[in-house]
């Protein structure tokens, strides 16, 4: 296929007025559904599906895709601001951004986030119009024991997010692998630590534990101090609030690192972004010269989690566009609303409709920029939320929080998961457990177990199916040596000035 | 909540003697999926074309209650007991789930019945370059080495387990069901060449086919289907199995008065008779399966029954 006539032709579909409206409708609402916790891209995309009926399927599936990747856009916002994560691919965000916040660079969080997203994103678009077609194919070499390893590897990263006591980092790890077992087993039907609650037989969702630990948590611990807590500093000046060219020096190399790794997890139907910006925040860490800076507000912790969400977005199309296969909950949506449209998506599709699929391509090189120019003069005034006094701030954090969780459910169940969370995570903050490794367990400990026990069915019961293929081989044999780390006194020195 | 109930009951009670009834406010169509999951497409599907035909004077929407394959969002028509302006969608999994999982209290049998509308036929598919040419040469290859090949599918108690369950038990072979929680994760395991064997809509496989990466061998149905005249049903193929069909329908709170059960059955039989449900079924490949609130009652009591057979032969805990 020729790219470049694809593109001119994607082009003029995509900079048609009516079109170009559409992909700006489309990346305004991702941006502030992105900014509100709870409602997703998912819920928005099906609410409005009735609508896109009155549309033609270009501008439809532009407008579509618009919302997917703005999302991503704003889900860094209550992150950074209030350590309230809008969704699941922003919780890795948290951990540098809010941090950042707190020395009164909130605004510097917010442009690198929106500047790693512009990058990102438009990588991902890239890849998705380079290679989607071969990169398809050799994804389908990728399934469970590649899966497990991934995940393994992801784990291991634990030892990189830890705090000062590694036997604290792993105890918390233990409760995330836990918290992830909760709900009904996939392979027996049988329910596990239910207690007998209709409501936890498909398990605690991940964005009530994330929030109440990160937000709830932080509000409580903050709200303990004596004497009250200090508010949260905001320089004046616009110039003072966007990020400085050493933050941009400094991000360098988290960009292409958040670009590259989100954009090949996000090709894989059994990963997701959440586990792309954790992969990609504990790459960066693990290279950088100074990893002791991170989590104290290192921007490229924010740069590296927050790129590589967004190049995922490019990524999980390629299956989703090449294949058929929706590799989430947003690509299943799109997809139904092709097959209502009347199209047949699958292998055949983007021959057979070259004008639906370079047209996409292109509004996403064109939504990208606008993101990119919506979201950086945004800064500054979202940045002012923080001079709000702790009395009004942290009533409205909490409010946020009930809100975005009971939005998702529509159940009070949740909520007093929430606040039974919220609790814990002002335990640990106190007993100085580190909450980042029970947020990753319980991220990847039902994929991790999903993809251990299916490699075992493949191989009847052979654990050698893990290691005798290449890819795993090698994942696993990664996964080991940065366990192995702390092990090493010389490593070991390493990473508690790391911690320091 | 509990003034909100309390208004329908006292809604439901005035309207009881009134002579029909006609919704009065938005309709709340309540789902057991997650959007773009497969109740949740049909629902929207539903809306658009209810609202297309004129078959509803108020706005229908979906409400998504996701959780435990339908017992979260049983519970919660079971809970709007006597509202007249709640409907679900409901799938075989809502009588499948009861029967494996303690925690699922509420069954289909506890909501009023309406209508059943659909029924999802499956076909089995091979990777085009399998060496399986019909469903007989799978078997056999099964027979060989017993345990070793595989198949992609869903949970213990999806249609495609209960296919190879089926198969299984008529053939006195043996294969290995692996469970994937997406449906894109169990094509790519089979396109990835990791598992054997799958039980497909046959719309998704028709692309798959079409671009020379699938094969068919068998329908899981009762009669070929329009887009596969040359795929043998799993009768014709030579195995005696009863195909359990893949079904969809509408449910309601219950103790709702029978003007209202009326009503919504009037709807659904004259939506099933629409131009625009009728090619909503074709473009699927679906199969129009239309029954009333006692026909479905029925349908009930004997789906329940061969799946707690088959599950129980499978080895799966029943407990009830």
């Amino acid at each position: 296929m020729d790219v470049l006539a694809g593109l001119m032709q994607g082009f003029g579909v995509a900079l048609q007025p009516l079109n170009l409206l559409w992909c700006f409708v489309g990346v305004v609402l991702g941006t502030v559904i992105g900014v509100m916790p709870g409602l997703g891209p998912p819920a928005t995309i099906a609410m409005l599906l009735p609508l896109t009926f009155l549309m033609n399927p270009a501008s439809a599936i532009i407008m579509l895709a618009g919302i997917y990747y703005g999302a991503k856009y704003g889900g860094s916002t209550t992150s950074i601001l209030l350590n309230v994560p809008g969704e699941s691919a922003s919780v890795a965000t948290c951990i540098d951004g809010y941090e950042m916040a707190k020395k009164g660079r909130a605004g510097a969080a917010l442009g690198i986030a929106a500047i790693a997203s512009f990058i990102a994103g438009t990588v991902g678009v890239l890849g998705l119009m380079l290679i989607a077609p071969p990169l398809a194919r050799v994804s389908l070499a990728f399934s469970s024991p590649e899966y497990f390893a991934l995940m393994a590897l992801g784990l291991a990263m634990v030892v990189l997010l830890g705090g000062e006591s590694m036997v604290k980092a792993l105890l918390a790890t233990l409760v995330g692998l836990w918290l992830a077992g909760i709900g009904t087993d996939l392979f027996s039907q049988t329910s596990r630590f239910t207690f007998g609650r209709m409501e936890l037989l498909s398990g605690i969702d991940f964005v009530v534990v994330a929030i109440g630990i990160f937000a709830i948590g932080e509000v409580l611990a903050n709200m303990h101090e004596r004497g009250g807590a200090q508010a949260i500093p905001v320089p004046r000046g616009v110039r003072n609030l966007l990020p400085t060219m050493q933050d941009m020096k400094d991000s360098r190399f988290a960009f292409v690192n958040g670009s590259v790794i989100g954009f090949f997890i996000g090709v894989l139907p059994g990963a997701g972004s959440t586990i792309a910006s954790f992969i990609s925040y504990g790459v960066e860490k693990a290279v950088s010269k100074h990893p002791e800076k991170f989590g104290h507000g290192a921007v490229e912790g924010v740069a590296a989690p927050e790129g590589a969400n967004n190049s995922e977005t490019g990524g999980a199309l390629v299956p989703m566009l090449t294949l058929g296969i929706p590799g989430s909950g947003t690509t299943a949506v799109l997809l139904a609303a092709l097959v209502l449209w009347g199209f047949k998506p699958g292998p055949l599709f983007i021959s057979e409709n070259p004008a639906m699929f370079w047209g996409l391509v292109a509004s996403m090189y064109i939504g990208n920029v606008m993101l990119l120019i919506l979201n950086l003069p945004l800064v500054p005034l979202f940045a002012q939320v923080l001079r709000a006094p702790v009395y009004v701030l942290y009533p409205v954090i909490l409010g946020i929080s009930v809100v975005g969780v009971y939005s998702t459910s529509g159940s009070l169940f949740d909520v007093w998961l929430l606040a039974g969370f919220g609790l814990l995570g002002y335990l640990m903050r106190k007993l100085d457990f580190p909450s980042a490794p029970l947020v990753l367990g319980l991220v990847l400990g039902g994929a991790m177990e999903r993809a251990l026990r299916q490699s075992l069915m493949m191989s009847d019961g052979h654990l050698s199916i893990l290691v005798s293929r290449p890819v795993s081989a090698v994942m696993l044999s990664l996964a080991v040596l940065i366990l192995l780390i702390p092990l090493f006194g010389k490593f070991n020195a390493w990473r508690l000035k790391a911690l320091k | 909540m509990k003034k909100h109930l309390l208004c329908a009951v006292l809604l439901a009670s005035s309207t009881a003697f009134a002579q029909g009834f006609t919704p009065t406010r938005p309709v709340e169509l309540v789902v057991h999926t997650g959007p773009g999951g497969g109740s949740d497409v049909l629902a929207r599907a539903m809306v658009i074309m209810l609202e297309k035909e004129k078959l509803l004077p108020v706005r229908a929407q979906v409400t998504n209650k996701p959780g435990g394959g339908g017992v979260v969002a049983a519970a919660y028509l079971a809970e709007k007991k006597g509202e007249t302006h709640t409907i679900g969608i409901f799938t075989g999994v809502w009588l499948t789930n009861p029967l494996t999982s303690n925690e699922a209290k509420v069954s289909l049998k506890d909501l009023t019945p309406i209508a059943r509308l659909l029924l999802e036929p499956a076909v089995i598919a091979v990777k085009a370059d399998a060496p399986y040419k019909t469903l007989g040469d799978f078997v056999n290859a099964a027979k060989q080495k017993p345990g070793e090949l595989k198949q992609s599918g869903g949970s213990i108690t999806s249609r495609d387990n209960v296919v190879r369950q089926q198969l299984q038990k008529a053939t006195g072979t043996r294969w290995q069901f692996i469970s994937f929680p997406g449906g894109g994760e169990r094509i790519a395991a089979l396109l990835g060449g990791h598992v054997n064997m799958m039980v497909i809509e046959p719309n998704e496989a028709g692309e798959h086919i079409r671009a020379g990466n699938m094969r068919v061998l068998a329908q899981v149905n009762e009669t070929r289907l329009a887009a596969f005249p040359n795929v043998p049903t799993l009768k014709e193929a030579g195995f005696n199995v009863t195909p359990v069909p893949q079904v969809r329908g509408v449910v309601a709170p219950p103790g709702i008065p029978r003007e209202n059960v009326a009503y919504w059955e009037g709807v659904f039989k004259k939506l099933s008779q629409t131009e625009s449900w009728k090619k909503y079924v074709e473009d699927n490949q679906f199969e129009d399966a239309y029954q009333n609130a006692a026909e479905l009652t029925k349908f009930y009591e004997e789906f329940s029954n061969q799946m707690r057979g088959i599950l129980q032969e499978a080895g799966v805990k029943t407990v009830r």
